[in-house]
């Protein structure tokens, strides 16, 4: 049975026609092709593993271990475009791990989706969009208009410490972000998030009952908006520009240590503290809110 | 009806009479407020919290509105496979029933995703269905907590931008997670 199959396999090898679907031999892939400098690059893979790396050569390799449940790794390039699928037998949509690593011109501009298969990207200079559902996302990110998505899967992201535009979210995986700087969005619903980023223009942070931790030097006129429901905010704004701080809790405590500011109650009556203050021209401007978490905030 | 240019402000009449007279109505109310502070305290409490619950449904509704202004009209069709209300047709003059509308449609969307989530959870892996399950959970209830929050304080700004945006993050993730598999892949 699993002779025919692949006796069919090699037989859709040797048509050219078709796309290059082949493995080299029984559970494993190597596949080349030319592909673009700055070329698209699409992958998408089940299960297991999707680990991309950046090299100096105008060309795509495609290596790496399949197991029997999976029926062909398609690589596909036209236009610039190259598309790499992992095809399980109709009528699956789990399991059939493919473990592949993929090299890719550095100025690719890379899209990997993926359901449980961990997910991993060094030395790519373009676009990246990475996204599991519980697949782990260890990446290193530099590309414009970059974004990490999972459902409960971690991601650990390292910037290159050149301004971009960075999203990342989770459901229920934790984020650590380090060395970004520019602009960012990071949403989460339960997972902690740790985010070390350089000079920051804006920051946009979301989280439910995550506890989010930020540690950023804010540049002239940033724009910072922090949102929490039950989650514990942690702001490291140290050696930032002058400040204009909003900072409201309903009923959690408001801590830390500002060079001005005094935490007042909202309400002769009621729960509710906020903080308000300025420094220097007050030209970055940083709203953090809570309902019940703790907010403590740091300007020095 | 006649009408006459006037060439003047002194040509306009000092006062107009109402088409009808309220006085005598208000007058009772007044008469009947009297009369309210005459009462024990508790029986004044137990009359003040219905109006307490009012001013906060009136609120929710108001928040109902924005989620239902940000929450695109093709994105709920395609959510939960429902139709978006169509425009009132008086003319749309009533906006507070337009809002009790709106507010309803969002909830059939947001229970329907419900129920679609919970299909896609029992697919999960059990260890990524706890994990996910945990998160959903804390979701509905931080809602239900700024809800809350709100019955006590129905003009706090600060809980009601905090039930939008978490409302609004609440059929994000929901969607996501519905989704999630068949979008990535």
């Amino acid at each position: 049975m699993r002779e025919s199959r692949m006796n069919s396999l090699w037989a859709l090898c040797a048509l050219a026609a078709l796309p290059l679907a082949c493995a080299a031999n029984e559970g494993s892939v190597d596949r080349k092709v030319a592909a673009d400098a700055k070329g698209d690059v699409l992958i998408s893979n089940v299960s297991g593993s999707v680990d991309v790396r950046g090299w100096d050569r105008n060309e795509i390799q495609v290596t790496g271990q399949v197991d029997e449940d999976v029926e062909r790794v398609d690589v596909e390039s036209s236009g610039g475009r190259t598309v790499i699928k992992v095809i399980l037998p109709k009528g699956r949509s789990n399991g059939g791990d493919a473990m592949l690593e993929v090299q890719v011109p550095r100025g690719s501009s890379v899209e990997v989706s993926a359901v449980s298969a961990d997910v991993s990207s060094k030395g790519v200079l373009g676009t990246q969009r990475l996204k599991t559902v519980s697949g782990e996302i260890t990446a290193e990110i530099s590309g414009e208009d970059s974004e990490v998505r999972s459902v409960s899967g971690d991601i650990t992201v390292h910037g290159s410490g050149k301004p971009i535009n960075l999203r990342v979210s989770s459901v229920s995986g934790g984020l650590d972000l380090t060395n970004g700087a520019g602009k960012l969005d990071v949403v989460t619903v339960s997972g902690d998030a740790r985010v070390h980023m350089g000079d920051s223009s804006e920051i946009n942070a979301r989280t439910t009952s995550g506890e989010l931790e930020l540690h950023t030097r804010l540049s002239k006129d940033a724009r910072v908006s922090i949102e929490s429901v039950s989650g514990d905010l942690t702001l490291d704004l140290g050696d930032s520009a002058g400040l204009a701080l909003e900072i409201e809790s309903f009923s959690g405590d408001i801590n830390g240590c500002l060079a001005e500011g005094k935490v007042e109650q909202v309400s002769k009556y009621g729960p509710g503290t906020r903080l308000n203050s300025r420094t220097g021209d007050g030209s970055a401007r940083v709203r953090a809110k809570t309902l019940s978490g703790d907010i403590e905030i740091c300007d020095r | 009806m006649t009408t006459r240019r006037v060439k003047g402000i002194g040509e306009l009449p000092r006062d107009i009479p109402p088409a009808r007279d309220l006085w005598p109505k208000i007058a009772e109310a007044i008469q009947a407020d009297l009369s309210m502070k005459a009462v024990p305290d508790t029986r004044r409490r137990t009359g003040w919290w219905p109006a307490v619950g009012l001013a906060a449904s009136v609120a929710l509704v108001a928040v109902g509105v924005f989620i239902g202004k940000n929450f695109k009209p093709d994105e709920a069709q395609t959510l939960a496979g429902t139709q978006t209300l169509a425009p009132a047709a008086d003319g749309g003059d009533s906006g507070m029933v337009k809002a009790s509308l709106r507010e309803a449609a969002y909830q059939k969307q947001r229970d329907q995703l419900w129920k679609e989530v919970q299909v896609k959870l029992n697919s999960m892996p059990p260890a990524e269905r706890e994990k996910v399950g945990k998160s959903l959970a804390t979701l509905k209830k931080s809602i239900q907590e700024i809800h809350d929050a709100l019955g006590h304080d129905p003009a706090n700004a600060l809980l009601q931008e905090l039930l939008v945006t978490t409302s609004q993050e609440e059929m994000r993730v929901l969607t996501t997670v519905r989704d999630s598999g068949r979008q990535e892949l």
